[in-house]
């Protein structure tokens, strides 16, 4: 008993070492921008939230002086794929921690550099969280991390919420954890939102694709991500606006959008895949619709026959490229038996790709059409 | 060895400084100013009297006592005997009987002086508290009776539930010097033989000089004393100590003590209130499960705070960080001293309660909650988060029914404190499979600490966190091995309570 009582207080008392992180004395990076300057060197720019500037709430004007505003950005030219908090630990009035980084992004020049360093060593960090966004900046990243806007929270918070909220809508799920199925993952390729900076305001303009590690093309607006949305996963909210006249438009809000993918032929020169998209959805915008009463032609199939063109056209250009962000490679792999996975990439671009949109229109607001 | 021989004589010299004999009692008990001794002659018959005025029932000695020493049939100590309308009036030369039944509170009655023949007559006093309502064990249901210090007042409450000659209870004394009178009770063809036997062989084997109240037997006879968990329940409520004995329990009660102990008894008893027997069983099962959580939440939240503010700031949902880094911002300790020292504020708030008399009591309210509350926070000493921590679980713990438990769980906090500082969660997770293990190792009377857990009783769980109605528990509990394991006919009790129909006019 004493014995073990002396072993488990050595245990205790000599082990007590490791390093701590008491959340008010560390400096926790929540955004951080990789700026490619060629030569295989980069900006690297972390921004940290400031919580002591506006004073402390609740100490009622007694005890010590609010703390003085910390650090809240700071910026290094480093290597490719190199830590960068511990790169800017000179320039850190706390210790730098990464544990609760929310947003990483990269400029066009350094995704069409490739990324391989720093998305390995990203992945390789047990410290911070799976649910982070990776975002593509349209110009220099640090230009905007460090700009002022209109509000008055944090940017990383800004950019995160922007993101979380516009993958709620238009824009497909994508953060850490499902970029990094698909890079390493067979058969895919990943993708990442684009993000720029319009004077004092931040808009998520499309979505980038990758040829693995390299970028390899993009699609603009929410109009298109849509498109891409319906093809990847299956999802509530979000609207599509057709255009069914010159200056005549009807939006279809999403109640429930459902893909179905049926493969025929995977190991052929050109298989067959059949998607089948439905879409349940309302209209309430749009006072032209008002005009006309059948629905059943003009809108719903109109509609159902715009969204096929424009999907159609949407995978032959990602065949046509040989890049595969739906991830049809997978679906061929898991409709076949045998799947012969290394002409994959060789039959990719000649598959046959067939798509049928189903639209039901459940409602179009309380007032009839006249 | 020579110090156990050394104890062993010291212990020969206390016997032998006992009286010898009865003029050597009575030389040894003149000197007392309470004490009377006097001769009474009637005629030819005299005898010595001796009682002790702070003990004897005065007024029944006058009336009921004395005067048939004055009856001229009396001559000789048989004719009093026969004469004296006093039940268990007996005869003796025993000198140590004499001199205890003396000591409680008899009359002696001897016909010469130095005779070692006594008539001793029972006149106890039997002066008490009346029986008033539980003060400790408050309940908004059932009965409000409380057990008093007499032991027979609270022999008589116990049997007033149970009218049968099953019940039985048997008598013991403890205590070298004190002869303090202790009962086991229990019901003879419920409880189980082997803990009746444990039970008494315990009490027997007790090696003590005096003894006061049933908490400090409940440390003296428990499995593991060393425990800071109670092995035994002490309740001072006859209803639940007459529940505890239809289920086959032992209760024993201690002369002066207004507590009865139930053995053998499992963790979960101690998270049960009385009061809910007597709601309907889904809101008893929703109090029990709050109180569960309470006990979680009150152990668990101030380690958890040290550990993850210390350590593992990753955990922390990024919308708290604002809060709780603006209010540690001031605060100049560290996590781990400023959870220490409102723990102690805490403390020494509860302990100054308790120790306070009740009209002052209020004041320590004012004290806590005001003064010490905000205005520690306002000096930067801690921050508002852990206040609100701190005040909850302070409040959950005291939701344990049982406030020996509450005081247990509000201790083993501390050691979960120190291990969260200095191996964060890992030393939470450590601190707790140390105290699981302790459990699980854990008997009361023999029996399993956490029985319908560990091992598990599935019958035994429907009466522990959580409460089925009283028709689905035909048993008595697994753990206690009762004699007659059933309180009742199964399949008679759902026939009775039958399918509910629906009136022909509703």
């Amino acid at each position: 008993m004493k014995k073990s009582l002396v072993i488990i207080m050595m245990l205790m008392l000599l082990s007590g070492c490791i390093e701590d992180n008491i959340i008010d004395d560390i400096l926790m990076a929540e955004a951080e921008g990789y700026d490619y300057i060629g030569n295989n060197q980069v900006i690297g720019t972390i921004t940290t939230p400031n919580y002591a500037q506006g004073g402390v709430s609740g100490s009622g004007g007694g005890g010590l002086p609010a703390t003085a505003s910390m650090m809240s950005s700071a910026t290094t030219v480093t290597y490719d794929g190199r830590s960068l908090a511990e790169n800017l630990q000179p320039k850190g009035q706390k210790k730098i921690k990464v544990g609760k980084l929310r947003i990483m992004l990269f400029n066009e020049a350094l995704l069409k550099h490739g990324f391989e360093k720093t998305i390995h060593f990203r992945n390789q960090d047990p410290e911070v969280g799976r649910d982070m966004y990776l975002a593509m900046v349209d110009g220099s990243t640090k230009d905007l991390l460090t700009a002022t806007y209109q509000t008055a929270i944090p940017i990383s918070r800004y950019v995160y919420d922007l993101i979380f909220q516009n993958q709620q809508q238009n824009f497909p799920k994508n953060n850490l954890s499902t970029f990094l199925y698909s890079y390493y993952g067979r058969y895919a390729d990943p993708m990442m939102p684009i993000i720029k900076r319009e004077k004092d305001h931040i808009v998520l303009t499309g979505i980038m694709f990758f040829k693995h590690d390299k970028y390899a093309g993009r699609i603009n607006g929410q109009q298109k991500a849509f498109i891409f949305k319906t093809l990847v996963e299956n999802f509530k909210f979000g609207f599509y606006d057709y255009t069914f006249q010159q200056n005549e438009h009807a939006v279809l809000e999403n109640v429930s959008s459902s893909r179905q993918y049926v493969v025929k032929n995977g190991n052929s020169a050109t298989p067959d895949i059949f998607a089948t998209i439905r879409i349940t959805g309302y209209v309430r915008q749009g006072s032209p619709l008002l005009k006309t009463k059948d629905y059943n032609s003009t809108i719903k199939r109109g509609m159902e026959k715009d969204l096929e063109k424009q999907i159609k056209k949407m995978v032959a250009g990602f065949q046509k490229s040989g890049i595969d962000p739906i991830e049809l490679g997978q679906i061929v792999r898991s409709y076949t038996r045998h799947f012969d996975g290394a002409s994959w990439s060789d039959r990719y671009p000649n598959a046959r790709f067939h798509v049928k949109t189903k639209i039901n229109i459940v409602e179009t607001g309380v007032s009839q059409p006249r | 060895m020579f110090w156990n021989k050394r104890k062993n004589q010291e212990m020969k010299q206390d016997e032998s400084a006992a009286p010898k004999t009865m003029t050597d009692l009575l030389l040894r008990l003149k000197d007392h100013p309470d004490f009377s001794h006097y001769r009474h002659s009637r005629g030819s018959f005299q005898c010595w009297i001796s009682f002790f005025n702070s003990l004897v029932n005065v007024e029944s000695v006058h009336r009921d006592v004395l005067p048939f020493l004055y009856d001229e049939h009396v001559h000789s100590l048989s004719d009093i005997q026969e004469r004296i309308p006093v039940e268990k009036v007996e005869q003796t030369t025993d000198l140590k009987t004499v001199q205890s039944k003396l000591m409680e509170g008899s009359i002696i009655i001897q016909e010469r002086e130095d005779s070692p023949k006594c008539l001793i007559v029972p006149t106890v006093l039997r002066e008490s508290r009346q029986v008033e309502p539980p003060e400790v064990e408050t309940s908004v249901f059932g009965p409000k009776e409380s057990f008093v210090e007499a032991l027979d007042t609270n022999i008589s409450l116990m049997r007033k539930h149970i009218p049968i000659p099953q019940f039985t209870i048997e008598q013991m004394r403890i205590g070298k010097i004190s002869n303090t009178r202790v009962c086991i009770a229990y019901i003879d063809g419920v409880a189980s033989k082997e803990n009746v036997n444990t039970v008494r062989q315990r009490l027997q084997d007790l090696e003590l000089d005096h003894l006061t109240d049933t908490s400090a037997l409940s440390q003296l006879v428990a499995d593991n004393s060393h425990s800071p968990f109670p092995q035994f329940i002490d309740t001072e409520r006859p209803d639940r100590t007459v529940n505890a004995l239809y289920e086959g329990k032992v209760a024993v009660l201690v002369d002066g003590s207004p507590n009865a102990l139930m053995l053998p008894t499992t963790i979960i008893e101690f998270f049960i209130a009385f009061d809910d027997y007597f709601i309907s069983w889904y809101i008893a099962t929703f109090t029990r499960l709050l109180r569960l959580f309470a006990v979680a939440f009150s152990v668990f939240s101030s380690p958890m705070y040290v550990a993850v503010l210390t350590y593992h700031y990753q955990l922390i949902p990024i919308d708290l960080l604002g809060s709780l880094i603006t209010s540690r911002s001031v605060v100049p300790f560290s996590p781990m001293a400023e959870a220490l020292v409102l723990e102690l504020m805490i403390e020494l708030l509860r302990e100054a309660g308790a120790r306070l008399p009740t009209k002052v009591g209020q004041t320590i309210g004012i004290v806590g909650g005001i003064v010490i509350g905000t205005a520690s926070v306002q000096a930067g000493l801690t921050s508002n988060v852990l206040l609100i921590l701190i005040g909850m679980s302070a409040l959950a713990a005291f939701t344990t029914p049982s406030y020996r438990m509450g005081t247990t769980i509000r201790f083993i906090r501390f050691p979960f404190i120190l291990a969260a500082q200095l191996w964060g969660m890992l030393g939470i997770a450590l601190c707790f499979a140390y105290f699981v293990s302790h459990l699980l190792k854990q008997t009361s009377l023999g029996r399993p600490y956490i029985e319908p857990i560990y091992p598990l009783r599935l019958t035994d769980l429907r009466d522990s966190f959580i409460r089925l109605p009283n028709t689905s528990q035909p048993e008595r509990p697994m753990l206690l091995r009762p004699e007659d394991a059933g309180r009742f006919n199964k399949k008679r009790a759902k026939q009775k309570v039958g399918k509910q129909k629906t009136d022909i006019d509703e």
